[in-house]
């Protein structure tokens, strides 16, 4: 491996762990939409003109086209699948709080002599 | 677990159980036992159901001394009155149980299970910088100030590794004190597979990764 590559490689990790870190940044959220939009027009491009991801590719140094496209496609998912990860971490416990407030606020206490269990929601419903 | 929560009330006024959302009779149990029922209404996991049990406690006037305690009867009442009898001299903030430091107890430890704790006790002190000789014993105790920094954000039994995260950056005092843990047939059944402790690795390992700046 190039010294280059390798480079390119530390690059990608650092800007992966940086993105991930700023993750709730406004400015950095709305580049990865600016992206995404960049990416379906890129899509529509390479559709039209199937030449144009080998010119690419060739521009950069990748051998074909379909790897550059592979590690596009890399990219985007690690990016993706993290970003989800985090989103559902932060949903989870959003839940646990709401949770949380429920269960406090139907406690009973043992000199509750009128207390009931509270019901758990219907999970077949 | 009713037996559990009656032996504790003899010791300790205040006694609140979590019932994490369980469809089995543990809710009545606990009503019996005369100990505060919390229940949630879903399933949340270990450490979502402290937090709760926590909240609840801190909630009470007067509440200074809080100690988190298994239900499934690995406990002993006295460690945890020796611990909040060690709080009240005011020499530390955070008590932790420990099956393994000197004159600590763990009576039918599968070796598997010692051997996994003690993998898990070296890359606890490699990840939150806390060095204990048991990083994952239910019991502790602690005082309010500790008990308002606790949030968890972390699923499952990971909740241990990142309430030493917690501790870590309180700058509070901390002592571990040494604890009898009883491997009974229904600890064993009701706690959890040592395979799970891959799980515990990864999520901590990514929660130390990603989560320094961000805030909680």
């Amino acid at each position: 491996m190039s010294v280059i590559k390798a480079i390119l490689v530390v690059a990608i990790v650092a800007a992966a762990l940086w993105a991930l870190r700023h993750r709730e940044n406004v400015g950095l959220r709305a580049g990865g939409r600016l992206l995404l939009f960049a990416v379906g027009a890129l899509a529509i491009v390479s559709v039209a003109v199937p030449d144009i991801t080998q010119k690419a590719a060739d521009a950069v140094g990748v051998q074909r086209g379909t790897d550059l496209v592979l590690y596009g496609l890399i990219i985007t998912f690690v990016f993706t699948s993290a970003g989800l990860y985090f989103r559902q971490r932060d949903l989870e416990y959003r839940f646990a709080t709401l949770t949380r407030a429920l269960a406090i606020h139907q406690a009973v206490e043992p000199a509750d002599l009128t207390g009931s269990i509270p019901e758990l929601p219907d999970s077949t419903a | 677990m009713q037996g559990v929560l009656t032996e504790l009330r003899k010791t300790f006024s205040n006694v609140v159980a979590v019932d994490d959302g369980s469809e089995d009779g543990s809710a009545a149990e606990i009503m019996k036992a005369g100990a505060v029922l919390v229940r949630h209404a879903v399933n949340l996991g270990a450490g979502a159901a402290m937090e709760t049990g926590l909240a609840y406690a801190l909630a009470q006037p007067g509440a200074t001394y809080f100690v988190t305690f298994d239900a499934d009867g690995q406990h002993q009442v006295h460690d945890a009155a020796a611990m909040v009898a060690l709080l009240r001299t005011g020499e530390i903030d955070v008590a932790l149980g420990s099956r393994f430091i000197e004159s600590g107890e763990a009576q039918g430890i599968p070796r598997s299970r010692r051997l996994l704790l003690q993998a898990g006790r070296r890359f606890e002190s490699m990840t939150s910088g806390v060095s204990l000789t048991d990083a994952h014993c239910g019991l502790r105790a602690f005082n309010r100030a500790f008990a308002q920094q606790i949030r968890l954000k972390l699923r499952g039994m990971a909740h241990a590794s990142e309430l030493l995260d917690v501790l870590k950056r309180s700058g509070l005092r901390y002592r571990e004190v040494p604890v009898t843990v009883l491997y009974t047939a229904y600890s064993m059944k009701k706690g959890q597979k040592s395979i799970n402790s891959v799980n515990i690795a990864m999520d901590v390992w990514l929660h130390q990764l990603f989560s320094r700046r961000a805030g909680r």
